[in-house]
């Protein structure tokens, strides 16, 4: 959309930079919307995939994004314009009510039915890709939904959740997830709270972003620490400060 | 600016615009003045802040100890240093104070005379400003977590009273009866707020994480309940069906158009609705801690193009633009935790109060006068306060001192 008249608070930029413009080690991306998909694509080379035996898809935290561009309205858009699509799929993970995550759609159906090879319940599994996932972009189905427009019955929704493609919400209603996640959610939480208290452990309870990626990362921590540090930067655990030396991570005393 | 400057005179932009312009500059360069000062009376927090409707000149503050002070804003000494002198106090001396801590207090919206108290003490007090007795008491069995008048009411004048008791009680000025209940929360009522748009609409805000709008005309019940997720059941858990956030619900701000609502939760998050239909409008604005047990008074600003929402945010007030969601600076000078603060629009200057007994103005900053390479441009304030007089100026003395 181009603007015939500029917008008032950009002509009083009082933040303005009197010598040039220097980004005091600020890596923020203030590009457009296509960029989404790269940075998206750059989170998911961050995730561990020989740590599962590449049994499971590459996740990625919608709030990873946050970290990345600046404007979080502008990502949320972008992420549900991509769901819509069909390029994106959205998990509710259970351990946070608000920690999203993303998968490709390629990706997750690639992964669950080689994960399906010889087992019986393939088939159900194959069909449920099929109406299901591809045509809507729910987070969770409920008994009723799933009963008449999908034309699942009882005996094949067991199935379902057996293969670990729906698990249950609560009485009647189902999450979409990803089979084999409990081993992802298990090291994530705990490499989390590693790389958290690791930032609170050091001097003055902050440390510099580049130097904690350089760390050696301990037992507890099984990912990258870069895939971490996106998560607690854009999930707010922990303030992040530019300086003149790069960016400063903080911890938050809540 | 200059640009905008010629313009207006040469009618080819609307007066508005020059207008919104400005008051959008001085928004983004508040900063803390140590010009500017709020007499200190309070002895203990301050919890609430009103600044009156009419004028702009007086401010009232409410205190945790019950206190009520009543300041003069205006500055008449011509110097730039100016302290906010405290015109009267309603103090612990006064038989008619408060006996716990003062919760919300509100001018009356048309004029001076008279304004509105209610407390933790269970009552709500209606005040004659110039003999600072009260007219009116109204008793209620739990204490008073808020109150509003609505701004803009001729055909009404309801207070609604917002209590630990679920039920809302409206309560009538004119008459002094308070039949009118308001029935639906299901959990003590933290936030009350007329719209400043139609005067029978109201929205109620309560600890069991639901935000409700009422047409008080109307005998049955709410109009609707704002939903987090817009209809979409699926994207939380079943038990947090209809609800506005994940926690209790402790701060409601209508836009001075009233065509949005603010919400703020414990779940930190703020929330943006279209209030006339209930949608979310789904800005995110990131994590805003919010701890408070009580109401947080939080205030968007008014006459700027964008908006500009003000919110207590710890020990800093945090100024996000309304749209986008962006945080645009945190306002940091208070020695401990914020509770309220209030824009005032003639000026564009924010007030806020805090934990720390303080009352901080921050006052848009004067552009100061220009280094000589980047003359070009630049703009000395709307009205040349900057610029010295050259009389005045210190032609001898040299710079080795």
């Amino acid at each position: 959309m181009s603007r015939k008249r500029a917008l008032i608070s950009d002509a009083f930029n009082l933040k303005k930079r009197r010598n040039g413009t220097e980004q005091f080690g600020a890596t923020a991306a203030e590009d457009g919307p296509a960029d989404i998909k790269s940075s998206l694509e750059y989170l998911m080379t961050l995730f561990p995939r020989k740590l599962f035996n590449d049994a499971l898809p590459q996740i990625v935290l919608k709030h990873q994004l946050y970290s990345l561009h600046s404007d979080k309205t502008l990502v949320d858009k972008e992420v549900n314009k991509m769901r819509e699509r069909g390029d994106l799929l959205m998990f509710q993970l259970g351990f946070d009510a608000e920690a999203f995550g993303l998968v490709f759609t390629s990706d997750y159906k690639a992964k669950v039915l080689a994960g399906e090879e010889g087992k019986t319940t393939r088939a159900t599994v194959e069909r449920f890709l099929e109406k299901v996932v591809s045509a809507c972009t729910d987070l969770s189905f409920t008994k009723d939904k799933m009963l008449k427009e999908f034309l699942f019955t009882d005996s094949e929704i067991t199935q379902l959740v057996k293969s670990g493609v729906l698990t249950v919400r609560d009485a009647g209603s189902w999450w979409l997830s990803i089979p084999n996640s409990g081993k992802f959610t298990k090291y994530f939480i705990k490499g989390r709270k590693a790389v958290l208290s690791m930032v609170k452990k050091s001097k003055y309870g902050e440390v510099l972003k580049a130097e904690i990626e350089e760390r050696r990362t301990n037992s507890q921590v099984k990912f990258h620490m870069k895939y971490h540090i996106h998560d607690i930067v854009g999930a707010e655990l922990v303030e992040s400060i530019p300086t003149t030396s790069g960016t400063l991570l903080r911890s938050v005393d809540s | 600016m200059l640009g905008f400057l010629t313009a207006r005179r040469a009618g080819l932009d609307d007066p508005l615009r020059l207008r919104r312009a400005e008051s959008t500059r001085r928004v983004l360069g508040l900063q803390l003045n140590p010009d500017r000062d709020v007499d200190r009376i309070h002895g203990n927090g301050i919890n609430t802040i009103d600044i009156e409707a009419v004028e702009g000149r007086y401010m009232l503050s409410g205190g945790a100890d019950g206190v009520i002070v009543i300041y003069d804003l205006e500055n008449f000494s011509g110097k730039l240093q100016y302290s906010c002198k405290a015109v009267c106090t309603v103090g612990r001396s006064s038989r008619y104070v408060h006996k716990f801590s003062v919760e919300t207090v509100q001018w009356y919206p048309y004029d001076t005379g008279m304004f509105v108290s209610s407390s933790f003490d269970k009552t709500m007090k209606v005040w004659d400003t110039e003999t600072l007795k009260p007219a009116e008491v109204f008793q209620f069995e739990g204490n008073v977590y808020c109150h509003h008048l609505s701004p803009i009411a001729r055909k009404h004048s309801l207070i609604a009273v917002g209590t630990t008791n679920p039920k809302i009680q409206l309560c009538d000025l004119k008459s002094g009866s308070r039949i009118h209940i308001l029935q639906g929360h299901r959990a003590e009522v933290l936030s009350v707020r007329w719209s400043p748009r139609y005067e029978h609409i109201l929205a109620t805000a309560s600890a069991d994480s639901k935000v409700k709008v009422w047409d008080v005309r109307r005998a049955s019940g709410s109009l609707f309940t704002l939903d987090q997720h817009n209809g979409d059941k699926s994207k939380a858990s079943s038990e947090a069906v209809n609800t506005a956030h994940n926690g209790r619900v402790n701060g409601l701000c209508f836009t001075g158009d009233g065509l949005y609502l603010l919400t703020t939760g414990t779940d930190d998050r703020m929330r943006l609705w279209n209030s006339a239909t209930g949608e979310n409008t789904l800005v995110n604005y990131g994590k805003v801690c919010n701890e408070s047990r009580k109401r947080l008074q939080f205030t968007v600003s008014r006459g700027c193009s964008p908006e500009f929402v003000f919110v207590p945010c710890g020990s800093s007030v945090a100024v996000y633009t309304l749209h986008t969601g962006e945080l645009v600076t945190m306002l940091r000078g208070h020695y401990n935790s914020v509770d309220c603060c209030e824009f005032h629009p003639d000026y564009q200057e924010v007030y806020s109060g805090g934990k720390d007994c303080n009352i901080l103005a921050w006052v848009p900053v004067l552009r100061p006068s220009d280094v000589e390479e980047d003359s070009d441009h630049e703009v000395k304030g709307a009205a040349g306060q900057s610029s010295v007089n050259p009389a005045f100026q210190d032609a001898w003395s040299s710079d080795e001192d």
